[in-house]
């Protein structure tokens, strides 16, 4: 076994997926912070946002490709025939479909910070811009406790 | 003030509601209509593929083309673009949301 094969087995991928994602929520929460405190330099609110975007898009790509190539064939299957059939047709297509938004709506807060704070404070941003951070990170949340959902409807279907 | 940047931040807000509308639309739409389901599965090898290819390539491309049209007055309009993507991204999860429950449930 080498080191793709590794890094596309099921629970690496599935791993990948949550890790990078929480690296993602985990900025966007920060930005949040930096924002709302006034706190760090624009460089940092910059390297902060821009560290969160390539996470989502790392996170995008390891959860696609195991939603791709497995999740169809193995787990979908599994959770139809088990305890709550619904978690596939509710929560697994809205999170497939509501992850699309989180890129463009992350890019844009990105390219707010390339603002100083000054711009911010006198173009009035600063509080939609607080509300678009803490939207991004909600949205990942959201997606995450909805991946739970699926992963347990997975597991209970199984032993069901 | 550097203009560009407000551009810029202006251009994404509106390709990403732009991409936003794309994917509640071709995603309800793709759940009624067999035959698009079934186009938009042979173009990539899956439905989902092909709407990540395409929501990523029209933000992209969007956000170039109207960074590069002329814009007035753009600091008018910055607050207005980003107040109105938070309300579209809350509405799409809602709509996408409602529109998969109700589906399960056959209302539509």
């Amino acid at each position: 076994m080498d080191i793709v094969d590794i890094l596309s087995s099921k629970p690496v991928l599935i791993g990948l997926h949550l890790g990078f994602a929480i690296v993602g929520i985990d900025a966007f929460l920060w930005l949040l912070g930096k924002l709302k405190d006034d706190g760090g330099s624009q460089k940092s609110m910059m390297v902060t946002a821009a560290v969160g975007v390539v996470a989502f898009i790392a996170s995008w790509f390891a959860g696609g490709y195991y939603y791709v190539v497995y999740y169809g064939v193995l787990v979908k299957p599994v959770i139809k025939s088990g305890v709550a059939p619904w978690v596939h047709n509710i929560v697994m297509e809205t999170k497939e479909h509501i992850f699309l938004f989180v890129i463009p709506l992350a890019m844009t807060v990105f390219f707010i910070t390339l603002l100083t704070r000054e711009e911010i404070e006198q173009l009035k941003l600063k509080r939609v811009t607080l509300w678009l951070a803490g939207a991004v990170a909600m949205l990942g949340l959201l997606i995450g406790a909805m991946g739970f959902m699926i992963s347990a409807a997975a597991r209970w279907g199984a032993i069901n | 003030m550097n203009i560009n940047k407000q551009k810029l931040i202006i251009s994404s807000a509106y390709a990403a509601i732009i991409t936003i509308v794309f994917v509640v639309v071709i995603t309800i739409w793709a759940e009624l209509s067999v035959p698009l389901k079934t186009w938009l599965a042979n173009f990539s090898g899956h439905h989902w593929t092909s709407k990540s290819i395409f929501s990523a390539l029209l933000y992209t491309v969007v956000t170039i083309i109207l960074y590069w049209l002329p814009q007035k007055e753009v600091d008018d309009y910055l607050a207005r673009a980003l107040n109105f993507l938070l309300a579209f991204t809350a509405l799409g999860t809602i709509i996408i949301t409602l529109f998969f429950t109700g589906h399960h449930f056959k209302i539509f």
